[in-house]
């Protein structure tokens, strides 16, 4: 049983070799049959902001027809490198949100924007940004600082994994942090009506530069991922208010857009039907 | 100021006399007096055979008494006032002192034992004296402590003896050199009675690093304990805690089974810790055993659930005047309780290590996950100790006598223990069993911690294990 080479110890841990190399080696390799998504329980846990992030990432894997299976976990969040959902588990890597999962992926030679100039790369970012900087910062507003959707749907579901009192104390310490968040992007002083015409002014720059094409840009990119999950998850949310729907009835191009991608994920469009349905105002 | 009358059995005219209360000093220039004073021998004093000589305690004062009340301090002198000889009266003031330290409200105790005299004094009657210093209201200290292979730095607040029956506050902030840290403030109330019950509250917040299992965890909680003794020697203590502990990987090279544990837990247990110390020495006894169980049941509510048992026992067994044979074995099992309830990593098992198998890495038997040691349901190890004092004794009876050179021989075992029908419990105990031994030199530190720098040598392990050969340091308070 005893083997003098493994008494012999490296001279710099291995776990940092291993490190390094693993991320050079990575890129070569082919995807993987077994890369799981984890994201919270869809049914009784995540909230909207969350769904719309975990919802793009599994519309943006599809695009690039890349395998994945969706594995919910209650410490989704925790577990998360950068702390957010969701996250990927590709081989012996582990990356988080789109933006990152984008990269890792465009790192193995699968792209979706390579038809694409470096101007409407630009232009792409840009509009991903408005997406995050408005939508999903109203999203938060609604859940963590609406009062009534904070009670009747925020606190029970954020709180549903874990036990009595944990519960109130988690709901408490994750609406300070958000909370606090919003102070800093000068959200938490916006009154409701702010924020939802914050949500139409995005709304309609998105719907803008749609315009009648099937995709933002010719093709399936990020952007497309990235808003279908917001329009989509705003479109199902089980928020008691429908403000959101109200608003998104006007973009019936956006609607449309979301539909399409749904269709692509093979998820149930009647949602977004039914908004097309209604008579613009 | 307190005083405490003496009963006479068989004359019950003495027996509810009056005690003058001035602070009674003897007076040296009397020959015929016998005095003791404790902790300050007098280069005067004459050998003196006080065998046989019958004396009884007529009062006894006590000097110094600001807050401390007078029926917290009773139960000290049972003894001193059941003496009927001199010695008795010795023996007992030694005893009642040593009580009344115990107490924990004093800063230093003197005693003085005197004739005694004016009305109601016996013959034979003595009056012994206690001169007391109480505790200020509020005092505190840095000091450092060790533990577990880490020194740390505590610095610490207590408000003693607030409301005068021994109740204390204290405040705790240590930071080891793992950066590991913890907080805690505790109401601490010993209780009246043969038991010697003292219950103690604490809330206490805790940052520590596991980094041969790769996480890092932030706990807080509750902790509610009743210690008592069933006899001088036996100590129970009965707890409660209720922790919420925030688990979270200490890097991106940690594993994924890690990973997937980490998330925000409640833990409420039930524990029973029962601890028997007939050692003569903590650091490097020549004689005694110890013995200490935990019984833990994880469930009452939060989502951590389990039942837990862990025993340690230590022997000692002196072969000549400082050659001593120290035997060590400990055993551990746990099981989990309900499929909602989660068993993780913070609660497992671990062996390995400078304090436990040595020759090992820390946590480096057993299960590993990419490098991380994920524990196990069950381990038992045992070590056979020989302690020596250094060749040829330099510095006898000095700076010598802090070391001992070491000689042992480690074993253990670490696994989930599953009972298999047709399969010997020991085959289960001893399969895949490891064994190191070395040699080495053990250092006191203190009257609280051992030092060991051992040359160690892994006999038998498992692939899997991580071992260390050669020289491994250790430092703790409890080793195998």
């Amino acid at each position: 049983m005893q083997d003098s080479d493994t008494l012999k110890k490296p001279i710099i841990p291995s776990k940092l070799i291993t490190e390094k190399f693993t991320i050079e080696l990575g890129a070569q390799e082919p995807w993987p049959n077994d890369v799981k998504l984890y994201q919270p329980y869809e049914v009784e846990q995540i909230l909207l902001p969350d769904n719309a992030n975990c919802l793009a990432v599994q519309a943006f894997l599809r695009m690039c027809q890349l395998h994945y299976d969706v594995e919910p976990r209650a410490n989704a969040e925790d577990m998360s490198p950068t702390g957010k959902v969701p996250f990927i588990k590709c081989g012996a890597f582990v990356v988080s949100e789109l933006e990152g999962i984008v990269q890792f992926v465009n790192n193995r030679g699968i792209t979706l924007t390579d038809k694409l100039d470096n101007e409407a790369k630009s232009d792409m970012r840009a509009y991903m940004c408005l997406v995050h900087n408005v939508l999903e910062k109203a999203e938060l507003y609604i859940c963590w600082m609406d009062k009534e959707t904070y009670n009747d749907v925020t606190s029970i579901r954020h709180g549903s994994v874990y036990p009595w009192p944990l519960n109130h104390i988690q709901n408490w310490s994750k609406r300070r942090s958000v909370m606090k968040n919003l102070k800093v992007w000068n959200w938490y002083d916006k009154t409701l009506e702010e924020v939802f015409q914050e949500v139409e002014n995005a709304c309609q720059a998105l719907s803008d530069r749609l315009d009648d094409k099937e995709y933002f840009f010719g093709s399936h990119t990020e952007l497309d991922a990235l808003v279908f999950g917001h329009v989509y998850s705003m479109c199902t949310s089980c928020l008691r208010l429908n403000e959101f729907q109200n608003i998104l009835k006007n973009f019936p191009r956006l609607l449309s857009h979301c539909k399409r991608i749904s269709e692509l994920m093979g998820k149930d469009t009647d949602p977004v039907e039914d908004l097309l349905k209604v008579p613009q105002n | 100021m307190g005083v405490v009358h003496a009963k006479v059995p068989q004359n019950s005219e003495n027996s509810r006399e009056e005690c003058s209360s001035d602070p009674y000093f003897h007076n040296p220039n009397n020959p015929t007096k016998q005095r003791s004073e404790y902790g300050d021998p007098d280069p005067d004093a004459k050998d003196i055979v006080v065998e046989g000589i019958a004396a009884r305690v007529d009062k006894i004062h006590i000097d110094g008494l600001q807050r401390t009340k007078d029926d917290y301090l009773e139960d000290c002198f049972e003894d001193l006032l059941r003496a009927s000889n001199f010695q008795d009266v010795l023996v007992g003031a030694h005893r009642a002192r040593l009580k009344l330290e115990e107490l924990g409200c004093f800063k230093n105790i003197a005693v003085f034992v005197d004739t005694s005299k004016g009305p109601g004094s016996t013959p034979d009657g003595l009056d012994v004296t206690f001169n007391v210093k109480e505790y200020r209201r509020l005092t505190g200290g840095v000091s450092t402590h060790v533990g577990d292979n880490e020194g740390s730095l505590m610095i610490g607040m207590r408000a003693p003896n607030m409301y005068g029956r021994g109740e204390r506050v204290q405040v705790e902030y240590s930071h080891g050199s793992k950066k590991n840290t913890q907080f805690s403030v505790s109401f601490i109330k010993p209780l009246k009675g043969n038991y010697r019950p003292v219950i103690t509250a604490s809330i206490f917040q805790n940052h520590s690093e596991f980094s041969a299992s790769g996480f890092r965890e932030r706990g807080r909680g509750i902790l509610l304990d009743f210690g008592f003794h069933s006899y001088p020697l036996v100590k129970h203590n009965i707890q409660w805690e209720g922790i919420i502990r925030d688990l979270g990987v200490a890097g991106k090279s940690t594993s994924f089974e890690v990973r997937e544990q980490s998330g925000v837990t409640l833990k409420s247990a039930l524990k029973h810790i029962l601890s028997v110390d007939m050692r003569d020495d903590n650091i490097f006894p020549t004689g005694g055993t110890f013995i200490q169980n935990t019984t833990e049941v994880a469930g009452l509510g939060g989502d951590v659930g389990f039942l837990k048992n862990e025993l340690y026992l230590q022997s000692n067994v002196s072969l000549f005047e400082d050659i001593t044979i120290q035997s060590c074995l400990g055993f551990g099992i746990m099981r989990g309780i309900g499929n909602d309830m989660k068993l993780g990593i913070s609660d497992k098992f671990y062996l390995g290590g400078p304090l436990s198998l040595r020759g090992f890495q820390t946590r480096g038997a057993g299960p590993h996950a990419d490098g991380d040691a994920t524990g196990a349901l069950g381990y038992w190890a045992a070590g056979l100790h020989l302690f020596t004092p250094l060749p040829f004794r330099p510095g006898k009876g000095g700076l010598g006598e802090l070391f001992r050179t070491h000689f042992f021989i480690n074993t253990g075992n670490i696994s989930e223990f599953t009972i298999e029908e047709g399969e010997p419990i020991t085959n289960i105990l001893k399969n895949n069993l490891r064994l190191s031994y070395g040699m080495g030199l053990a250092l006191r530190l203190g009257n609280m911690a051992r030092i060991e720098l051992n040359y160690c040598i892994p006999q038998i392990f498992d692939e899997n294990d991580l071992t260390q050969p050669g020289v491994q340091f250790g430092i703790g308070m409890r080793f195998l």
